[in-house]
């Protein structure tokens, strides 16, 4: 463990140095996050595929309080700052809805989402490996689909702080999470607490916190795997003057700079590193190999790639859309979390279907 | 085999990823760097983010 953590440290120092604090501070962010989630076994898809199979609530009612407490802080953080702290205020949409669907539909099938593919594969699971790559490829081919989205049907951006003031938006969204997990209760069989998702809960909210502090803005996953893929496609010949997305300012500054530089990569390696730290010691006692057929590596990674594309086409995936979403005061981030919850449960029985078949044709 | 190979796997994609982009790209310019927080200082959010909708915004 000693090693591990000078390791970290030594590489962290190394960062602040080469290229700057900020960006030291982001992927030690991103470590912790990636260390937490996967030593609480605290995510987004299995805690939603456990409440739509089990009725089992504690994942969801500790990924609310996370939400919740988040946007305590950041809402009147952002509105104190504003130009300097943004929010994850994305618009509203058909085609947004129909992509957080999708999602849900997608990262059930992998059970893995936007964080959790990245955490299952920094701890090894080989189908997240398999997957990761073609999340990457899908964010980027839809970071493409994004301005033909935009110009095929109406995009309404909503802010609940804009058309609320930030004191009502704050009671509005801490209402909402609280009506959902009183639903959520509702349905639940069995207790609804569980002390170490919580724990995991007032974690992430803290570090979310702390990355609109640093970064300036929240905490995000899609937009990083995307744009490696792109700076990919740039190295084989692709010209980014020939996307409209890419050509903004912004997105044209993060392809020309370094992913040393940029947020949400930043804070992707080390979801890697901090899970990979997190399963390094028991990974000796657990085989790489999954009870399954071949085809279904396949699955993984056509949804995965599914992943990439809906998650841009829906301005986020479960942590940037859903989680920074909502905790902004984004309207979209409350469409997605329906519309991603109603793809899960299609995706739930899709999944055990599939994966029956493939074990049983792994034996 | 273990699932320690796929961490293996895992961490050294990471690592081809950011030294591919070192070689290929634009290095980090440590004199440019913003300040170390985003809030309190002058040099804000990038705005790479994931609901960045260009065409769209507010």
């Amino acid at each position: 463990m000693v090693t591990r953590t000078s390791l970290v440290i030594i590489l962290l120092l190394t960062l602040a140095v080469i290229a700057g604090v900020r960006f030291s501070l982001l992927l030690g962010l991103g470590i912790t996050i990636g260390f937490v989630l996967e030593r609480y076994g605290f995510g987004f898809a299995g805690p939603w595929r456990r409440f739509i199979r089990d009725r089992d609530a504690q994942g969801i009612i500790a990924q609310l309080i996370a939400i919740g407490l988040t946007a305590l802080a950041i809402q009147p953080l952002i509105a104190y700052a504003p130009g300097t702290l943004i929010g994850a205020i994305a618009p509203v949409s058909l085609t947004m809805i129909i992509a957080a669907a999708v999602f849900g539909l997608s990262m059930q099938m992998i059970l893995g989402c936007g964080s959790g593919t990245l955490v299952n594969a920094g701890s090894g699971n080989p189908l997240a490996l398999a997957a990761l790559p073609f999340f990457g490829l899908g964010s980027f081919l839809g970071s493409l689909l994004i301005p033909v989205a935009i110009q095929s049907t109406p995009h309404i951006p909503l802010s609940l702080t804009k058309l609320l003031g930030v004191e009502r938006s704050v009671v509005i969204t801490l209402a909402g999470l609280l009506i959902i997990g009183l639903v959520v209760r509702g349905f639940s069989q069995g207790p609804i607490w569980n002390r170490r998702f919580l724990t995991a809960a007032i974690l992430l909210a803290a570090l979310a916190i702390l990355h609109v502090l640093i970064a300036g803005q929240p905490w995000g996953v899609v937009y990083g795997l995307g744009l490696w893929a792109a700076k990919a496609a740039q190295g084989i010949g692709w010209d980014p003057n020939t996307a409209q997305f890419w050509v903004h300012p912004i997105n044209a500054s993060a392809l020309k700079g370094s992913i040393l530089t940029d947020t949400t990569s930043l804070t992707n390696i080390g979801l890697v590193m901090g899970s990979a730290l997190a399963a390094w010691i028991d990974s000796v006692n657990r085989p790489f190999k999954q009870p399954i057929a071949i085809w279904y590596y396949l699955i993984a990674a056509l949804f995965g790639l599914l992943l990439g594309i809906s998650s841009r086409l829906a301005f986020g995936c479960n942590v940037g859309g859903l989680f920074s979403g909502i905790a902004s005061g984004s309207v979209h981030g409350w469409a997605w979390l329906v519309a991603g919850f109603i793809g899960s449960i299609a995706g739930v029985y899709l999944r055990d279907n599939l994966w029956l078949l493939a074990s049983r044709e792994a034996k | 085999m273990t699932r320690r190979v796929g961490i293996i796997i895992a961490v050294s994609a990471v690592v081809f990823i950011v030294v591919f982009d070192w070689l290929l790209g634009t290095p980090p310019d440590p004199y440019r760097a913003p300040d170390p927080m985003a809030f309190g200082s002058t040099s804000g959010a990038s705005g790479a983010i994931c609901s960045f909708a260009p065409g769209a915004e507010e």
